[in-house]
């Protein structure tokens, strides 16, 4: 007995050793980033804009150009050029790039200006992605002139033109694609070995837990700093954060995804970054009746209730509590890339008594004396959906829940598994509606959730106000006021109360301090991940292989 | 009826693990029903940014949550809410199981397979899996389709145990002279049968509650079970779990909750299946 | 013979119950499985209608479910809506083998650990160790699986760093290691997760193996041995748990949906990649097919665990086999 409790004990003590590190000298570093959804697939535009499949394919498919630093989407001249070496204005309705001629695709061919085309064609294609031939909508056509130069032209002059062009839909291998009819893409050979031009190619998935890249040697923009790019897949938010903790992963997107972030911020192994994030996320009312959207909804069509469930919470104190002291409250709906792009006023502070007041001179009181706030027999009482598996989500209900309560509103609130909550909240079928949404880099996407026009598509409340629409409209013909007519849309729609504008994320990164040149980008935030590099002296086992 | 709970009280009592059980178990049910009025309010967030997470200490015996909540009224308050679904739950099990086991018993013949074929089929699902299918066909759960739901999934084996009772006390001597006297089936099932599988039968109730505790906790621990603002305690944990580090008390408190719970209502069961055991005596 | 034809037979109609029983209940449920969360560009109607007539989903569900059982008939379980590109036979066969290995290696704990400490306990009986493990086994059998798991990986994992927290190997281990650094990996992230759900089931087992232990003691043949002067010793583990172990065996099909309950949990705070996780991912997401294949493998497996359990007592247990 006392033998085999020695020996039991002596191989646990060999197995709790870490294992020894199979050192081989090839590589030079190793990033881990851990994310809670994996890539269905990382070729850009032919499976959605989703943001797990544009993290790896970032880093796989080069932009003609990339955005400024700061997103700004109208600056012409400020674009980083990437495929494109430069670009030049012919006239107000077309647009000229010239190929950087080093830029070659990971299986040796060159790049071309037909690829350039063939990309712009599919993204055309309303059967494919009704969303994204949307948004090419402008560019009446795309022609390439020889192998180095591609022509395009736009329906109308404005502001956005080169942003259009160059930002939603990257050049595709023309060579390998042209072939595969564009309905069985997702079928192909070329699904399971995308061959792309970025800084890392494709090396394995395993399936349910790993993405794994490879650095391209030979990128013409230079050679990658680390070998090796790992998405590490854990849909558990407490499992992420112990592969970090625990040393087994490197870096995070969004340390407040943790209801406890400050384990990662004092610990001296990782440094933090903070980069304002395109989120924004709000509560969103409903103006139909969930049981019949042809008629107004009996409590939140009334502007004034909207108004004072707006004033009754304490908007601060949910974001700070959910995603740190630099995060906004948005005034209307703007990500905090927007909001410091608009200079969009800060919304106003809450104020419980004046929303009781609001409610009370439009009828609701308590007449029935239970705690909640009834008129003509009918209690306060709304619904919130939101997806079951985001925890902010669920933390920030959980306070909406018990502010309006003291002012004797009755939320319940109703977490649903994602296939419920997004037709639920497609076909209106709700009072509220805990939404997040990554927005595009622009304020002229606001059109869709928030025009007359986007009713039917995802505008699913039925917010209309023709006076927005129209400063939207008119934002997009004039560069020079876009701004201020932006500025104004926001500020109107916050007027009207369509929805509780409730957070616009400042995230904080959280990185290995074991790297170097760490950059991050707001719209893609890992895609500068080439030019990053290990400190010498600090390599951790898996750097070296 | 009061007399054989007497009996059972007893039994139990006269073994170890029986009176540490009932103590414990006579502790929590006191608890949930008199301390409630004495504490603060369970949904209470009086101060999330600087009042969360916040250690033991004088005016919250067990700390606060992530949302400045006091933890101890909530544990409190959860034991209502568990105690409730595990007593509502069990209560319709065992009346179902107890039910469709005597008929099936009774009855014999092609109602007994094919009760008993379903029966196998539904056992052959796991509960859990049974549980989440049925969290999904209702999207969003009133505490007392919980209830339902939970009941309705857990009286395959107590159907099954009831059914071997009958099976063997059909043969015994006076169940055979009151059929040969002529007496009515219902009379026989009700007067005759069911008196005898009592004893069974209240080993596997007990037994059960601890089960439905722990179902209960795991459910709500996926965020499918009892909803906000109700606390209980496996919602305790879904919340706390990101703080289990930094804050352990607010997911050790319900953990202890339930393992205390569960512990003391399977000592009772265990001591009465002892008792009631013609081996021990 | 006929017994063991007819409890084939049995198990068979067992089974085809509850394959029925899953399909309607989960189409009972409400939602799209085609709508996918995060996504800020949706199908398109014309896309979404494509792929509900690829999945039949626009049929009556009695066609539908004609359409499930004939490639069932030949073991093929569909394609799964989320993942497009994978059958549900790949993803199901990539993910055995990680429950397999899980509830494995704790069938096995259960079974030497727990029947032997039933045992020793039976022996035991009304001493103050019988009711200390009583009581300890009861504590252990009350802890919930994932609050036990949570504060395992704290302990181990995140605060002294002594074994990984989440996966099944480390996938950074250059597919070149040496199969002694895979296994002890493969060992190093098996040991929380096993040690978890042994711990919260293992109670069931040496309760029922004691319980059974009781029942053997009392036996004439127990006597019989006693009487004939043969050594304590043996007549107890020779001759009782020899004949108790058949009784524990009719239980192994009770064992098995616990311990997929258990994996369901356990799996989850591991990141542990079985068909625990899959399965529920799968309820979550609505994958019609995955749920299918998962219920239908597990029950299958239960069913044929119960039957082999019975065959096996039958052949055990000189009392059945005689009489």
């Amino acid at each position: 007995m006392r033998r085999a409790l020695v020996v039991l004990g002596f191989s646990i003590l060999t197995i709790a050793a870490p294992a020894l590190a199979q050192s081989t000298s090839a590589g030079r570093g190793t990033v881990v980033i851990v994310t809670a959804r994996e890539a269905m697939s990382p070729i850009p535009t032919l499976f959605g804009g989703d943001a797990a499949n544009r993290e790896v394919s970032d880093l796989m498919f080069l932009r003609l150009a990339d955005l400024p630093e700061d997103l700004a989407t109208t600056d012409e001249p400020r674009f980083v050029p990437r495929l494109a070496k430069s670009w030049r204005r012919i006239d107000p309705v077309t647009l000229a790039f010239e190929l950087d001629p080093r830029a070659k695709w990971h299986d040796g061919a060159p790049v071309t200006a037909a690829d350039v085309v063939f990309a712009i064609e599919r993204a055309r294609m309303e059967k494919l992605d009704g969303q994204l031939a949307g948004l090419v909508r402008r560019i009446s056509s795309v022609t390439a002139d020889g192998d180095r130069r591609v022509i395009f032209k736009f329906t109308a002059p404005y502001a956005e033109q080169f942003y259009d062009a160059v930002y939603h839909a990257p050049p595709l291998p023309a060579h390998l694609l042209a072939r595969v009819s564009p309905d069985s893409v997702g079928a192909s050979s070329f699904a399971a070995n995308p061959v792309g031009n970025g800084p890392y190619r494709w090396k394995r998935r395993v399936s349910g837990q790993l993405i794994e890249l490879s650095a391209n040697d030979d990128f013409f923009l230079g050679k990658p700093g680390l070998s090796r790019v790992v998405f590490l897949i854990a849909g558990d938010t407490e499992a992420r954060m112990n592969l970090l903790l625990g040393g087994e992963a490197d870096a995070v997107d969004n340390i407040y995804q943790f209801a406890n972030p400050e384990r990662l911020g004092q610990n001296p192994r990782f440094r933090l970054y903070p980069m304002p994030s395109l989120m924004v996320g709000y509560m969103l009312f409903n103006q139909r009746d969930p049981a019949d959207t042809t008629k107004p909804h009996p409590i939140l069509g009334d502007p004034a209730v909207r108004r004072a469930l707006a004033l009754a919470l304490d908007r601060e104190t949910i974001v700070r509590s959910t995603y740190g002291p630099s995060s906004l409250v948005p005034a209307g709906p703007v990500s905090a890339v927007l909001a410091t792009r608009l200079e969009s006023p800060a919304p106003p502070r809450n104020d419980t008594t004046k929303a009781r007041e609001i409610l009370g001179s439009r009828g609701w009181t308590d007449h029935d004396r239970d705690g909640v706030l009834d008129k003509d027999g009918r209690p306060l009482h709304l619904t919130a959906i939101f997806p079951a598996t985001s925890g902010a989500r669920r933390k920030m209900a959980l306070q909406a829940q018990e502010q309006l309560r003291r002012i004797g509103v009755e939320l319940e609130i109703q977490p649903l598994d994602p296939p419920v909550y997004v037709p639920t909240r497609r076909t209106g079928k709700f009072d509220l509606d805990l939404a997040a949404v990554t927005q595009d880099p622009t304020p002229s996407g606001l059109s869709q959730s928030w025009s007359c026009a986007g009713i039917g598509g995802t505008n699913v409340a039925h917010y209309c106000n023709p006076q927005v629409d129209t400063l939207l409209a008119r934002a997009s013909r004039s560069p020079e006021s876009a701004r201020k007519l932006w500025r104004d849309a926001v500020v109107t729609i916050e007027g009207d109360a369509p929805a509780i504008f409730l957070y616009a994320p400042v995230f904080l990164y959280a990185v290995d301090a074991r790297f170097e040149k760490v950059t991050l980008r707001p719209d893609s935030p890992w895609s500068e991940v080439w030019r990053w590099r290990v400190r010498p002296g600090q390599e951790a086992s898996r750097d070296r292989e | 009826m009061k007399e054989s709970v007497r009996y059972a009280l007893r039994v139990t009592w006269a073994r170890p693990e029986g009176r540490i059980g009932l103590t414990i178990l006579a502790i929590i049910v006191v608890a949930a029903l008199l301390l409630p009025p004495m504490l603060q309010d369970p949904r209470a967030q009086p101060d999330i940014l600087n009042g969360s997470l916040r250690p033991p200490n004088a005016s919250h015996l067990l700390g606060t949550d992530h949302l400045s909540r006091d933890v101890l009224s909530r544990v409190v308050h959860g034991a209502r809410v568990s105690l409730a679904v595990a007593a509502g739950a069990v209560a319709l099990s065992v009346t179902l199981g107890a039910l469709i086991g005597l008929v099936a018993g009774y009855a014999g013949g092609w109602v007994d397979a094919t009760a008993m074929r379903l029966v196998d089929g539904a056992m052959a699902v796991p509960r859990l899996f049974l549980l989440l299918l049925i969290a999904a066909v209702m999207d969003h759960i009133p505490l007392t389709l919980l209830i339902l739901a939970i009941g309705c999934t857990g009286w395959f084996g107590t159907s099954r145990l009831v059914r071997a009772e009958v099976l063997r006390i059909r043969q015994l001597e006076f169940v055979r002279s009151a059929e040969a006297l002529g007496a009515r089936r219902r009379r026989i099932i009700f007067r005759h049968l069911l008196p005898n599988v009592l004893g069974p039968l209240a080993v596997a109730t007990t037994l059960a509650v601890g089960d439905v505790i722990l179902l209960e906790a795991g459910l709500s621990f996926l965020g499918l079970g009892v909803q906000p603002p109700t606390p209980s305690w496996g919602g305790m944990i879904l919340d706390a779990k990101p703080d289990i580090i930094s804050a352990p008390w607010t997911s050790l408190a319900p953990g202890l909750a339930i393992v205390l719970t569960v512990l003391s209502v399977n000592l009772v069961g265990e001591a009465l299946r002892d008792a009631l055991d013609p081996r021990e005596s | 013979m006929s017994w063991a034809f007819r409890r084939m037979l049995q198990a068979f109609a067992t089974f085809l119950v509850a394959v029925v029983l899953m399909f309607f209940l989960m189409r009972l449920a409400p939602g799209d499985p085609l709508s996918r969360l995060g996504d800020e560009r949706p199908f398109s109607p014309a896309a979404l209608a494509t792929l509900r007539a690829r999945y039949g989903l626009d049929q009556p569900l009695l066609t539908q479910f004609r359409a499930f059982v004939k490639p069932l008939a030949r073991g093929d379980l569909g394609v799964s809506i989320q993942h497009p590109d994978r059958s549900v036979n790949n993803l199901i066969a990539q993910r055995l083998p990680a429950t397999l290995l899980l509830g494995g290696t704790v069938l096995l704990i259960n079974f030497t650990l727990g029947t032997w400490l039933g045992a020793w306990q039976a022996f035991r009986r009304g001493s103050k160790t019988d009711h200390l493990l009583t009581i300890f086994t009861l504590l252990l059998y009350a802890t919930p699986s994932f609050w036990l798991g949570l504060s395992l990986v704290w302990l181990f994992g995140t605060q002294w760093h002594l074994l990984p927290v989440a996966f099944m190997h480390d996938p950074l281990l250059s597919p070149d290691a040496s199969r002694l650094t895979r296994w002890t990996d493969l060992l190093r992230h098996l040991i929380l997760p096993a040690a978890t759900l042994s711990l919260v089931t293992i109670a069931a087992t040496v309760r029922y193996q004691r319980a059974a232990m009781l029942d053997v003691l009392h036996l004439d043949f127990i006597r019989t041995a006693r009487t004939k002067g043969l050594q304590e010793r043996q007549v107890r583990w020779r001759h009782a748990w020899r004949n108790a172990i058949g009784a524990v065996l009719a239980l192994f099909g009770l064992w098995l949906p616990l311990l997929v309950a258990g994996s369901v949990f356990v799996e989850s705070v591991f990141a542990w990649p079985g068909l625990g996780t899959l399965a529920a991912e799968a309820i979550g997401t609505r994958d019609y097919p995955v749920i299918m294949g998962s219920t239908i493998l597990v029950s299958g497996v239960v069913v044929l665990g119960s039957l082999l359990a019975d065959l096996a007592h039958r052949w055990l247990d000189p009392r059945l086999r005689e009489g």
